[in-house]
C-alpha cells in the first residue's frame, strides 16, 4: 500500500465548559461530568488527515482509557481515521505520564510500525505535554514538539515548531513522533460523508467491530508492573483549593467612563503604584 | 562542596541567549539545595558560550558543567538528550533533583530524560519545596513508608481550582519543569564563586538525524510576556479579532509592554497562542496587568494573579475578576480603553515633565 502509516493518539477528557459535573468548588466529578475529545488532539488528527490527503496512507487512532472512551474513537472515525483501538484495562488505573507512555508505546508497537505518530501538544486534564516525548523516547524515535506546519517528502519530515520568540524549521527522517500545537491551523469540520458513514457503521455491529478494536495489557504484551499505580514513579501527595485571594478591589462604577478613569488615575497616584516610570 | 547528590538545573539557552528562566530555576534550586544541605549544579550546553558559565556561577550555581561543542550550537532533541544523559551518567550518583524550564526546550527535553531514567517528572510547576511524605495507600505496598527530603512539585491541577503536590521519592533524580516567570532569581552577585567543569560528549551518528534548517526569532515583535513590565490583555469581551487593535493601542502607551489574551480568544483564532496568559499559557508577573473584557476564570487567574497592580475593565460588575483585581472599572471596554490611554498619558507622562 502506498502512502504513510500514521497513528494518532487521542484522549477523552472531562468537558469543564459545561456546568454538569463541575462542583461548586471547581473540582470535577468525573462520573457526572460530560466528556469530550481532548481539543488539542483534534489538531493531531487533522495533521494526519492532511498527510493522508496529500500522500495516501492509513490513520489509526488509539486511546487509553475506561470503556466510555470509545465515544471519542467514534468521533475520530468521523474526522477520518481508518481504524481505532481502545486500550482499556483495570491495571492501568492511576497511571502517571511515565506509565501511560509505557502502555501507549506498547500499543503503538502492537498496531504495527508507524511512519508518523501524532499526539496533541497536551491534554486539558493531565496538562503535561509529556506523554508524547516519553513515548518517542521509548520507541527510540526523533520527535518534533509544538509542530505548527508539516511537509512530508521522500520519506522525510520537514516541520516547523514554535520556539520562544519565533519558530524553527527542522528536517528529520521518518519514522518520527510529532506533537501538534494548537496554533497549527484552523480546525476543519468533520466531512459530511464521513459522519454519514459512521452513522451507518453504528447500526452495523459487525462492520463496526472491524473498525474499532478493544485491547488490553495482555494483548499488547505490556508488563502490568510497569503500568497503573505500581508502575508510576509519581503520586499526588496532596491537593488543596486555591485560596480566594480576597483582594479588596477598589471599584469604580460611576456613570461616566471618563469620570471612572479619572478617579482611577487619582487612586493610582494616591497608592503610589509607580506608573510614572512605565509610560512611554 | 559535598559529593552528596545535589540539585541540577538544566540551563535554557537559545542561540547563546541565556533565558530568564535559567536564572529563575537557579533561584529555586538554591532554595531547595539550602533545605537539603547540598550544592547546586548547572548544566549548560551549546557552542561559544562565552561568559555564560561565569554568569551562572554569579547567579547561584556552585558548579557549572559546560558542554561547549559545535554539535550543540543549535538545540535539537537528540543531541541535547545525549549530552544531558552523558553528564548525569558521569556523576557518581544521580542528582537528587533535576529542574528544567517549562519552555519549548525544557518541555521537549525533560520528558526524554525522565523516560530514559524511568523516573518521575512533574510538568509546569508553580512552586517547589522540600518536605516529608508518608505513603499509606494499600493499593501498592512497594510504595508504603515515610520519606524524607522529598521534592514537592506543586502545580495547578486539572484546570480546576485545585493545587496538587506531586511526589516521587522512590527514585532519583526527582524531576520537574517550572513555568517561566514564577520562581524568583537570587540576583547576580559577581563576588559569588563556583567551579566551572568542562565536559566533552561523544555523539553517535544517530544523534544527528534531525537537522535545524532555519531558526527565525524576531525579538522586536515577539510577545515576551514574561519580560514585559506592563501587560494589556484582551478577552472574549472584545467581540472579535479586531478588538485587539484597542488592546494594542492601550499597550502602546507603556514602555516595555506586551499584549496578552485569554484562552477563549486564542481558541477562537483571534490571536496566536503565544499571547495566552493562564494555566495553559504563560504565567506572568508584570508591574501592571490590565484586563479588558476578561471574566477572570480560575485558569486565567493562576497565570496573572501575582501581578503588581491589576486593573480590570468589565461591563459585568459581578465578573469574578473583580474579586482579585486591585482596581475595577465597570463599563464597556470600547468606551473605557481609549480614555485610559489618554488619561495615562495625561496624568503620568506630562506630570513627570512638570507640565502640571
Ligand atoms: C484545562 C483548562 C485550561 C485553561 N487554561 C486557560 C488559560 O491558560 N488561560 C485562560 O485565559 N483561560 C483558560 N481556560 C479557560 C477559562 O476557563 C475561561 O473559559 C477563559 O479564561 C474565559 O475567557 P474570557 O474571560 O476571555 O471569556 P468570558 O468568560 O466569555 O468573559 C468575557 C467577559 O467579557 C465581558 N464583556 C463582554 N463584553 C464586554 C465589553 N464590551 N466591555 C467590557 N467587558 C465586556 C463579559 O462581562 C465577560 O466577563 C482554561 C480552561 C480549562 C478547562
Ligand atoms: N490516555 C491517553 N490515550 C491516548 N493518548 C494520550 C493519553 N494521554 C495522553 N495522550 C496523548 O499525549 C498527548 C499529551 O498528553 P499530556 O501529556 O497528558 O498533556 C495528548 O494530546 C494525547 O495525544
Amino acid at each position: 500500500m502506498g502512502g504513510y502509516r500514521m497513528v494518532a493518539l487521542v484522549k477523552q477528557v472531562p468537558d469543564t465548559s459545561t456546568k454538569a459535573g463541575v462542583n461548586p468548588d471547581g473540582t470535577v466529578d468525573r462520573a457526572r461530568a460530560k466528556r469530550m475529545l481532548n481539543p488539542f488532539d483534534k489538531f493531531g488528527l487533522q495533521k494526519a488527515i492532511e498527510v493522508k490527503n496529500a500522500h495516501g496512507g492509513e490513520i489509526i487512532a488509539i486511546t487509553m482509557g475506561p470503556p466510555p472512551a470509545i465515544e471519542i474513537l467514534v468521533e475520530a472515525l468521523e474526522y477520518g481515521a481508518d481504524r481505532c483501538y481502545l486500550l482499556t484495562d483495570r491495571r492501568l488505573a492511576a497511571s502517571d505520564t511515565l506509565a501511560t507512555a509505557y502502555a501507549l508505546h506498547k500499543a503503538v508497537q502492537y498496531v504495527g510500525p508507524a511512519d508518523i505518530v501524532f499526539t496533541g501538544l497536551q491534554t486539558t486534564d493531565g496538562d503535561t505535554a509529556q506523554t508524547g516525548p516519553q513515548i518517542a523516547e521509548r520507541l527510540n524515535l526523533p520527535q518534533v514538539t509544538y509542530c505548527e506546519r508539516l511537509e512530508i517528502k521522500d520519506g522525510k519530515a520537514k516541520a516547523r515548531r514554535v520556539v520562544e520568540g519565533g519558530h524553527q524549521w527542522l528536517e528529520a527522517p521518518l519514522p518520527i513522533l510529532i506533537t501538534v500545537a494548537n496554533s497549527a491551523s484552523k480546525l476543519e469540520h468533520k466531512r459530511f460523508a464521513n459522519v454519514h458513514k459512521v452513522k451507518e457503521l453504528l447500526r452495523n455491529k459487525e462492520e463496526m467491530s472491524k473498525r474499532i478494536f478493544t485491547i488490553d495489557l495482555d494483548v499488547i504484551g505490556a508488563e502490568s508492573g510497569r503500568t497503573g499505580l505500581v508502575g508510576s514513579p509519581t503520586v499526588v501527595g496532596k491537593t488543596w483549593k486555591l485560596g480566594e485571594i480576597g483582594g479588596s478591589c477598589h471599584m469604580l462604577s460611576g456613570d461616566s467612563p471618563t469620570h471612572n478613569v479619572e478617579h482611577l488615575m487619582l487612586k493610582l497616584k494616591e497608592d503610589n503604584r509607580g506608573v510614572e516610570e512605565l509610560i512611554q | 562542596m559535598s559529593d552528596k547528590p545535589g540539585v541540577l538545573v538544566i540551563v535554557d539557552q537559545l542561540q547563546g541567549d541565556l533565558r530568564p528562566i535559567a536564572l529563575e530555576l537557579l533561584g529555586a534550586a538554591r532554595d531547595l539545595a539550602g533545605k537539603l544541605g547540598v550544592g547546586v549544579q548547572a548544566l549548560v550546553m551549546g557552542h561559544k558560550l562565552g561568559d555564560m558559565p561565569q554568569r551562572l556561577v554569579w547567579n547561584g550555581a556552585d558548579e557549572v558543567i559546560v558542554v561547549d561543542q559545535p554539535e550543540l550550537a543549535e538545540y535539537t532533541t537528540l543531541t541535547y538528550r545525549k549530552a544531558s544523559i552523558s553528564v548525569i551518567d558521569s556523576m557518581p550518583k544521580p542528582p537528587h533533583i533535576v529542574l528544567c524550564g517549562a519552555t519549548t526546550i525544557g518541555r521537549d527535553l525533560a520528558p526524554r530524560i525522565a523516560a530514559h531514567y524511568e523516573t518521575g517528572l512533574t510538568a509546569d510547576c508553580t512552586e517547589l519545596d522540600i518536605g516529608e511524605y508518608e505513603h499509606k495507600g494499600k493499593a501498592d505496598p512497594t510504595k508504603v513508608g515515610t520519606y524524607q527530603n522529598c521534592l514537592y512539585a506543586i502545580r495547578p491541577s486539572f484546570g480546576e481550582s485545585l493545587k496538587a503536590r506531586i511526589i516521587g521519592p522512590w527514585k532519583n533524580p526527582q524531576m520537574a519543569t517550572a513555568r517561566a516567570g514564577v520562581m524568583i532569581p537570587c540576583g547576580e552577585d559577581t563576588t559569588r564563586t563556583g567551579k566551572i567543569t568542562p565536559f566533552t560528549v561523544k555523539f553517535d551518528k544517530e544523534d544527528f538525524i534531525t537537522k535545524v534548517i532555519e531558526t527565525v526569532r524576531d525579538m522586536s515583535s515577539t510577545v515576551d510576556l514574561t519580560k514585559a513590565k506592563v501587560i494589556v490583555s484582551g478577552g472574549f469581551g472584545l467581540g472579535g479579532p479586531d478588538g485587539f487593535e484597542v488592546v494594542r493601542d492601550l499597550a502602546s502607551v507603556f514602555k516595555n509592554s506586551a499584549v496578552g489574551a485569554s484562552r477563549k480568544t486564542v481558541d477562537s483564532g483571534w490571536i496566536p497562542y503565544a499571547h495566552q496568559v493562564g494555566q495553559t499559557g504563560k504565567t506572568v508577573r508584570p508591574l501592571i496587568y490590565i484586563a479588558l473584557g476578561i471574566s477572570g476564570a480560575i485558569q486565567h487567574r493562576v497565570g496573572m494573579s501575582q501581578s503588581g497592580t491589576i486593573i480590570a475593565v468589565n461591563k459585568d460588575e459581578k465578573a469574578p475578576i473583580f474579586q482579585f483585581a486591585h482596581y475595577g472599572i465597570v463599563g464597556d471596554l470600547y468606551e473605557v480603553a481609549p480614555i485610559l490611554k489618554e488619561q495615562f498619558r495625561k496624568s503620568f507622562a506630562e506630570a513627570s515633565v512638570g507640565a502640571k
